[in-house]
């Protein structure tokens, strides 16, 4: 009994102080992040990069998943809102559907299974070679010159894909509305248009940049949690994905608890 | 060129003179590896641009311009695994050269170069870039005091 309890007592400070150490490492990101002296040449090339990695060299898997996964689910809700006589709510249906939920869902685990990872790796390596010790016998910042970008890049590229998944998805969800309700182009675009609400849009933002920020920044601290062995790697990206995994669940459930108040 | 009896000895003064030199220091050593997802060329012009804020393509020029004097050219895009010795070397010299002012410390080079049988190479790849730092020692045991000829203690 004693032991269980034990077991409890360490499981909590365990994860209070993980979650402590995240808020601290994010504060420190975000203080680097509005100071102007953490941007250069090397940061900016660093962004780039990083930008194409996770922005770029995604788009055919992202547009592939978008079209088949968006098409398809609007056609069964765009089915469902009319066998249930929902049309007159058809646009705002949609919106809080897609754009609010679901894209920035869909997007952040897309980018989570394919970036956080290989982050989570390329610290844990860089760690494990001393070449994090590089950078500091050559007083280069790792914040600066490595996590800033990485981060950033999440923040852009969770936004921008999010909002070219809705843009796809909606597109989609016009054929069907003219197939299922016969609405025309117009007719589609005013539905949709005045169900936009400023306060999902904003939600939706915020929601996107936080999904950004923390499946870049908890990957960056868990690789850095690697000791100087090889085997450390594997469990230091089993952790941090776990813990990516987590932090996606804790932002929706939080988003949603924003929305219904 | 310090030569010391033993790697505590050693290692304790490197600290030391790392920590003294701490703004201007180039250090040439295997702890302080070249990264590994940067080619050559990133590697060396990183410090250019971090600390001067060198645009990407003047940096990579001038980069260029100095693997050219040592011949090297054709290995800017390579990375760390694919170098010889001889060329990991080089661009670790290359890359504390680009520290503004820079002390350059080469620690136990020989383990950098295990190939080498004397200092002659490495007083040559020295001399090829001595117009960019400003002093240059040599960290290494005391047993190795014979493979150096040409750079004096």
């Amino acid at each position: 009994m004693i032991n269980a309890i034990a077991r409890i007592g360490t499981t909590t400070i365990n994860v209070t102080k993980t979650f402590r150490d995240t808020l601290s490492f994010a504060f420190t990101i975000i203080l680097k992040m509005f100071n102007k002296n953490s941007y250069n040449s090397a940061t900016r090339q660093v962004l780039i990069h990083q930008i194409y990695f996770t922005s770029v060299q995604i788009l055919p898997l992202f547009i592939g998943i978008s079209i088949i996964f968006g098409t398809l689910l609007m056609g069964i809700v765009l089915q469902i809102i009319k066998n249930l006589g929902l049309a007159e709510h058809l646009g705002r249906i949609i919106m809080d559907l897609v754009v609010t939920e679901l894209a920035p869902f869909v997007t952040v685990l897309l980018i989570a299974l394919r970036s956080s990872s290989a982050i989570n790796a390329e610290i844990a390596v860089m760690k494990v070679n001393k070449e994090l010790n590089t950078l500091d016998k050559f007083n280069i910042d790792a914040v600066d010159y490595l996590f800033l970008p990485r981060v950033i890049n999440g923040v852009l590229s969770v936004v921008l894909l999010s909002a070219f998944f809705s843009i796809l998805v909606l597109t989609s969800g016009l054929l069907f509305s003219k197939l299922l309700f016969g609405l025309s182009l117009e007719s589609y675009s005013n539905v949709l248009l005045s169900s936009a609400n400023f306060y999902d849009i904003v939600i939706s933002l915020v929601k996107c940049c936080t999904f950004g920020f923390f499946i870049t920044l908890i990957p960056i601290r868990f690789g850095l949690h690697a000791t100087n062995d090889l085997t450390s790697i594997p469990i230091s990206v089993l952790n941090g994905m776990v813990d990516v995994f987590i932090a996606i669940i804790f932002i929706e459930v939080l988003s949603l608890i924003l929305i219904f108040i | 060129m310090r030569l010391f009896e033993g790697e505590v000895a050693l290692d304790e003064r490197l600290k030391d003179f790392a920590e003294e030199h701490k703004k201007t220091l180039g250090l040439v050593s295997l702890d302080v590896p070249l990264i590994s997802n940067l080619d050559v060329s990133v590697n060396i012009a990183l410090i250019k641009q971090y600390h001067e804020n060198l645009s990407a393509d003047k940096a990579q020029a001038l980069v260029l311009s100095y693997l050219t004097r040592y011949g090297l050219e054709d290995i800017s895009n390579k990375r760390n695994p694919a170098l010889t010795n001889k060329e990991r070397f080089c661009v670790m010299l290359l890359r504390a050269a680009m520290v503004r002012d820079s002390i350059i410390v080469i620690d136990r080079p020989f383990t950098i170069i295990p190939d080498v049988k004397d200092d002659r190479f490495i007083y040559d790849a020295l001399k090829i870039v001595d117009d960019s730092f400003r002093e240059c020692h040599i960290f290494d045991y005391l047993w190795s005091k014979d493979r150096y000829g040409m750079i004096t203690v």
